[in-house]
């Protein structure tokens, strides 16, 4: 799993709303750049990488909240979530499956079997979150969220996402888990 | 579980002192679980610990060019606590998962036997129940249960002492003291609350406080 890239440019002094469209313009580039080859269930460690990725950038847009657009940012942030979701679907069986692998493998031939059928339950469950990330990942394409992640970092750079904020409440809304 | 409301964040202040404000609420946050997560029957707090620790993690490793090296550690201990929540995390959600899968085995062959008796038998003799076809599954699967509740419970107790010592190492109060960029400016002036080993936050309120 890929380390969280450093955000170019930020000090103590950094204006709050920079930092947020710093931190979203980086941490979306590493959720789309993990985006290749996710749907390969031969290599669970893409999906771990764009999940954990997603999760970043989902923790950049709470942190910074109050400087966006709020009417996008709740629409960008509800698509990130459901993005995080699938991701974690195809993500859970993968991890299950790891699991019961390491413990069949300490255990003896006698209890393999039992391992086995659950761990064939896992694998149907992979398949269809599987087939849930690749739906989402279409979605993701069709409503162009990498550029109107883009389009909302940008807006909190300027003039006009500093008037919007200045009459959003100041407070970084709660979000779920 | 919803994230608490942080008051007073502005757009065009200083990237430090709104992280700061920030990461003291989530700080906070993270040590209001503690009293109900240190039941291990709790599981649902432990759950809740788990994120906040993942949400003061996060907070901490974007900010930590504005918060410094106290943020770095910060980070690294958070991270630890939630690596370590979510093992016993894991545990909590694949012991159901066993005791559900074997529950469906056991009903399987139950319905298969019932059927080889035929429609009209009047008994059924034990020996049916060694034609069960998932008979040999069990074994495997009650071993995986007690290996996951044991599991559990050594975690758990690893949990409780490193949670003991970062208490009693007051990590709260070091990291709020750390984040504070004004020596001569207390830690709660930035959203801090002068955390203490012996004064934990307040509980967090169910649902938590955000929208």
């Amino acid at each position: 799993m890929a380390k969280a890239r450093q955000i170019p440019g930020l000090g103590p002094d950094t204006r709050f709303a920079d930092a947020a469209a710093a931190a979203v313009e980086v941490r979306s580039a590493e959720v789309f750049e993990h985006s290749a080859g996710v749907l390969d269930s031969d290599d669970i460690e893409r999906v771990h990488a764009m999940r954990v990725s997603t999760r970043r950038l989902r923790a950049a847009l709470e942190v910074f909240a109050v400087c966006f657009e709020r009417k996008e940012h709740r629409r960008v942030l509800r698509e990130v979530k459901a993005l995080a979701d699938a991701l974690g679907e195809r993500r859970d069986p993968d991890v299950a499956l790891e699991a019961l692998a390491g413990v069949a493998a300490e255990l003896t031939r006698a209890d393999r079997s039992g391992i086995a059928s659950l761990a064939a339950e896992l694998r149907e469950e992979q398949k269809r979150g599987n087939a849930h990330l690749e739906q989402a990942l279409a979605r993701t394409r069709e409503s162009h969220l990498e550029e109107r992640l883009a389009a909302l970092a940008r807006a909190a750079r300027s003039a006009e996402a500093e008037a919007g904020a200045a009459r959003a409440p100041a407070t970084q809304a709660g979000a779920a888990p | 579980m919803k994230a608490r409301k942080v008051k007073e964040l502005e757009p065009e202040g200083a990237l430090g002192a709104n992280a700061g404000r920030i990461a003291a609420v989530r700080l906070e946050e993270l040590r209001s679980f503690a009293p109900r997560a240190l039941d291990p029957a709790e599981v649902e707090a432990l759950h809740d610990m788990r994120i906040a620790a993942k949400r003061l993690r996060y907070v901490l490793e974007i900010t930590e060019p504005a918060l410094g090296p106290s943020a770095r550690q910060g980070a690294k201990t958070a991270k630890r606590l939630q690596d370590l929540l979510g093992e016993i995390h894991d545990c909590d959600v694949m012991l159901p998962r066993v005791r559900a899968h074997t529950g469906r085995l056991r009903a399987e062959d139950a319905e298969w036997v019932r059927h080889a008796a035929g429609s009209r038998a009047k008994d059924l003799a034990p020996s049916a129940a060694r034609g069960a076809p998932n008979r040999a599954r069990y074994r495997g699967l009650e071993a995986l249960s007690v290996y996951l509740s044991a599991r559990r419970a050594v975690l758990f107790e690893r949990f409780l002492r490193e949670w003991e010592a970062l208490e009693s190492g007051g990590f709260a109060a070091r990291l709020m003291e750390g984040l504070n960029p004004d020596p001569h400016r207390p830690a709660s002036d930035i959203g801090g609350s002068g955390l203490s080993p012996s004064q934990p936050g307040p509980a967090a309120p169910a649902g938590g406080e955000g929208p």
